[in-house]
């Protein structure tokens, strides 16, 4: 895939260009950080989840096909990841406990002038509503909404990551975001509503 | 009328074909239901747009990934399946080479056990230098045929 530049990258590291995997993890080592984050919602856990997935990388190099998107099969690793943190068992009780501290915000604790993106209270509590809102979502939908919504993935290659067909995509975004519209409704302004 | 709730989401993302697109704006034109729950999906697609950006990843980030990479390292191969491959590149040789030589060593060692018992019939060969001169005596059997042959001359 000659226009993907991580897809060269990671050609060049399977070639044995150490420097070439240092530039890919320079590149996407944050964005896994926060990627991980929408999954643990725990700073120092989702550090250790993006640093495993760049050691999975690492190992599973000669795996990479490069006709596959280099995002697509990093994903891959990370939702498959995250996920199975998810289910270990260790993981439940300290959700249930973090689910209750991030219940759905009371609108009318919210101070004034919501709308004003500027105001860090509210982007605190918009944080918050969407780290509760993706606590209640199951596992799956989780990831579509985070891919799609968060990540800005198309539905293909969410298919891709989540080793699933489009319309199921389609059908797990829609869920999600049904749920989102629920659970964000209290910051939503009218402006927000016609602005498509 | 069948309402368009489940493609909203996907109208709403572009996804549609130009046809289903069609078909949930006519839609949307003669149904309130749909439209009011297009509007709570705008607006939250437009409120996730102002989402706060993550926070930056610890400055012990990147030196513990790298930590770590080096202590994977030392624990398994610098490449994948390179210590195999050189192993082996090694190892079949160097194989091959003991099992030839183990094969002669049992060839040789039968052989020469084969000899000795030969050398410890020598001294019945010396006293029938016909048989000793045409090279009849190959095997024990044969020597003790030999140690014998007094006897069967005895017979004839």
């Amino acid at each position: 895939m000659a226009s993907d530049p991580d897809a060269a990258l990671m050609v060049a590291f399977q070639g044995g260009d150490e420097r070439a995997f240092r530039s890919l993890f320079e590149k996407h080592g944050r964005a896994m950080v926060s990627f991980c984050h929408h999954f643990v919602r725990d700073q120092a856990r989702a550090e250790e989840l993006a640093q495993d997935v760049f050691l999975k990388l690492h190992r599973s190099a000669a795996r990479y096909q490069p006709t596959a998107r280099f995002k697509t099969f990093l994903y891959r690793i990370a939702s498959n990841h995250c996920l199975n943190e998810l289910r270990r068992g260790e993981y439940a009780g300290r959700r249930a406990a973090q689910d209750r501290e991030l219940a759905p915000p009371d609108p009318d604790t919210l101070p004034a002038g919501t709308a004003t993106p500027e105001d860090h209270t509210v982007a605190r509590a918009l944080g918050g509503a969407v780290e509760a809102l993706l606590a209640r979502l199951p596992e799956k939908q989780r990831a579509a909404f985070v891919l799609a919504r968060l990540e800005g993935l198309p539905y293909d290659e969410i298919a891709a990551v989540l080793e699933t067909t489009v319309p199921a995509v389609k059908s797990l975004v829609h869920r999600a975001t049904v749920a989102a519209a629920a659970a964000l409704a209290p910051f939503v302004s009218a402006e927000d509503e016609v602005a498509t | 009328m069948k309402h368009v709730l489940d493609d909203l989401t996907a109208y709403l993302d572009g996804v549609l074909g130009a046809r289903e697109r069609a078909q949930v704006e006519a839609h949307l034109e003669a149904c309130d239901g749909c439209r009011a729950s297009r509007d709570r999906l705008t607006g939250a697609l437009s409120v996730l747009t102002r989402l706060p950006h993550a926070a930056a990843p610890s400055a012990a980030f990147e030196r513990r990934f790298y930590e770590r990479l080096e202590a994977e390292r030392r624990g398994r191969p610098e490449r994948p399946g390179l210590r195999d491959w050189l192993t082996w590149r090694w190892a079949a040789p160097a194989l091959a080479t003991a099992a030839v030589a183990a094969m002669l060593v049992v060839t040789t060692s039968r052989q020469r056990a084969h000899e000795r018992a030969l050398a410890e019939h020598l001294d019945l060969l010396e006293n029938y230098e016909v048989v000793a001169s045409v090279g009849a005596v190959e095997t024990p059997e044969d020597a003790e045929v030999v140690a014998h042959l007094d006897q069967l001359e005895g017979r004839r």
